[in-house]
């Protein structure tokens, strides 16, 4: 066997055997009604886990609940992380010091973030709910109307560095002609940013929205810390779906044609995501 | 302090600049407080003065079952992180140097977009057939299925900035390639190799998901212990804080280190800016 298929092939092993083994044997089990309390009477069903996920009301209400949470937090993310680095990037002095500090809340678990915004803005002892009160704010967030808005700013919290370390590297590897020649014409901050910063930085902007995006439909430590996809469905989203029929119904099977269901829509979120900006191109 | 010329702009990038670090801060300085607090004035709102006491801290590391999620995630995660680097170096160096692995680059691009639902019903199954549930080992397999694709794609990057004539070189000077590699290139991109490395640990070490159906008992690592503290059956918030900011203030100090290499790492090569 030649080295270079030498050097490869532990890799493959692993992999063969930590993702693509369960990977087709998830797809075996969406294609079975495949129960863990009857592991013993495993029923073939085609494709009609497939069929009775897409009619489900809790399945469309999951997925729907989490685009809106896909959209919502990847949204706030990329605009208020461009903000940022721009202004990090601004900055004459302490810039090294505000950006560690800045891009602390996505290396820590996610777990321990939402306990940590379920004790702080908690109705009774939560520190942000109780100072809003003082002032006349009475916010219960994570009653039914705010919980997922809840959600999504606690995502916020957490990667909008993500976003903010992205640009930050993006713009330092900007070119300084342009912005020299905006000046010498004249340019403001907002039309420089508008006409050379922005068409300079996207395909950062591309990259960074696709990761995050894809990282935020997986969404689920904020939602098991928190609400339990309460209150009602409020908060199921798709992962705690999965995690629900999988482990507390014990049905796998539906279970198993739901995470491949969420494959497809993330794939044709991906897809259009990467088209529009694409066809955005052609335009100019 | 800011590059603007205006007064009012430079005051106002100061305010959100300060209001943006007062947001990330104020969640760890709350809860550093509330794990000192005394109990009686636990989840008090509105209590900033106390005489502080360590006595949470004391109940969590000396008489609790802390230590020994901390040591479960440590082993899990440093496993993880070992078998990971041991097949993705090559690997990636392949990837980096051969012909013909193009292909092979974007499937380790999709392999870490592998959502965990997918992967989840069949780790648990097995395991479950295999009567190893509530052992670390399964935990182990179930993070390289995420940890080793990242690591490989942080590596390939990090394989591609280092120039060919260094290898060439030292094929010339009689190094069979494989000893170019491992003797010569391993050491260069030692730096990428400890980002990844950081990076890969920090992956495991944070996974609640896994984690939460595939341990019990006996090895239970700290993202799930942390989430047992509140239940419906109620909540210590002083414990919790401790028990919260022990699993975060590692992965802090340790994030520090990678800053600068996480961007090209998460780039992996394929990005060029």
């Amino acid at each position: 066997m030649p080295l270079k298929h030498k050097l490869v092939l532990p890799l493959v092993a692993v992999l063969s055997a930590v993702m693509l083994y369960p990977l087709a044997f998830s797809a075996w089990i969406s294609l079975h009604d495949y129960r863990l309390t009857r592991l013993d009477d495993v029923q073939w069903r085609g494709l009609e886990n497939y069929g009775f996920m897409l009619t489900e009301p809790a399945f469309q209400n999951a997925m729907k609940n989490t685009l809106a949470f896909v959209f919502g937090a990847v949204s706030l993310e990329l605009t208020i992380g461009l903000a940022l680095a721009i202004l990090v990037r601004k900055m004459l002095r302490f810039q090294n010091f505000v950006r560690s500090i800045l891009l602390a809340p996505m290396f820590i678990t996610p777990i321990a973030v939402g306990l940590m915004f379920r004790f702080l803005l908690n109705s009774q002892m939560g520190v942000i709910t109780y100072y809003l009160g003082k002032i006349g704010i009475t916010i219960d967030w994570f009653g039914t109307e705010l919980a997922l808005f809840s959600i999504i700013l606690i995502d916020v919290w957490q990667w909008t560095p993500f976003m903010l370390l992205m640009f930050l590297a993006g713009l330092e590897a900007l070119p300084k002609a342009p912005f020299e020649a905006a000046r010498v014409d004249g340019a403001g901050g907002w039309l420089t940013f508008r006409h050379v910063t922005l068409p300079m930085l996207r395909p950062v902007i591309v990259v960074a929205l696709i990761i995050r995006a894809l990282d935020a439909f997986k969404v689920f430590e904020y939602v098991f810390a928190i609400t339990r996809g309460g209150p009602g469905d409020a908060t199921e989203t798709i992962m705690y779906f999965i995690y629900k029929t999988g482990f507390r119904f014990f049905r796998m099977g539906e279970a198993a044609a739901a995470a491949f269901l969420l494959v497809v829509v993330t794939m044709i979120l991906v897809i259009a995501l990467v088209w529009a900006t694409k066809s955005n191109e052609e335009l100019r | 302090m800011f590059e603007f010329s205006k007064i009012s702009q430079r005051a106002a990038a100061w305010f959100a600049i300060v209001l943006a670090l007062f947001v990330v801060l104020f969640p760890f300085v709350w809860v550093f407080l509330e794990s000192i607090k005394p109990p009686a004035l636990g989840a008090r709102p509105d209590v900033w003065i106390f005489t502080p006491t360590w006595a949470n801290w004391g109940d969590v590391l000396f008489r609790s079952n802390v230590p020994m999620n901390i040591l479960n995630s440590f082993v899990v995660a440093a496993a993880t992180v070992a078998i990971s680097l041991l097949v993705g170096c090559p690997a990636a160096y392949a990837f980096s140097r051969f012909r013909g692995y193009q292909g092979a680059r974007y499937s380790i691009l999709a392999a870490e977009m592998m959502p965990p639902a997918i992967l989840i019903l069949p780790f648990f199954i097995v395991l479950y057939r295999l009567q190893m549930i509530d052992s670390l080992i399964g935990v182990i397999a179930a993070h390289l299925s995420f940890v080793v694709p990242v690591v490989t794609w942080f590596l390939i990057g990090f394989f591609d900035e280092v120039p060919r004539d260094l290898e060439n070189q030292a094929m010339i000077d009689g190094y069979t390639r494989f000893q170019a590699f491992y003797k010569v290139i391993l050491p260069v991109v030692r730096p990428g190799i400890a980002a990844a490395a950081v990076f890969g640990f920090v992956l495991s070490w944070n996974d609640l998901f896994y984690a939460l159906l595939l341990t019990g008992n006996e090895s239970r690592t700290l993202p799930v212990a942390i989430a047992g503290y509140w239940t419906f059956r109620g909540v210590d918030m002083g414990k919790m804080a401790v028990a919260i900011l022990i699993a975060i203030i590692p992965v802090l100090i340790l994030s520090f280190f990678i800053q600068k290499h996480l961007v090209k790492g998460i780039g992996g090569g394929a990005v060029k800016y």
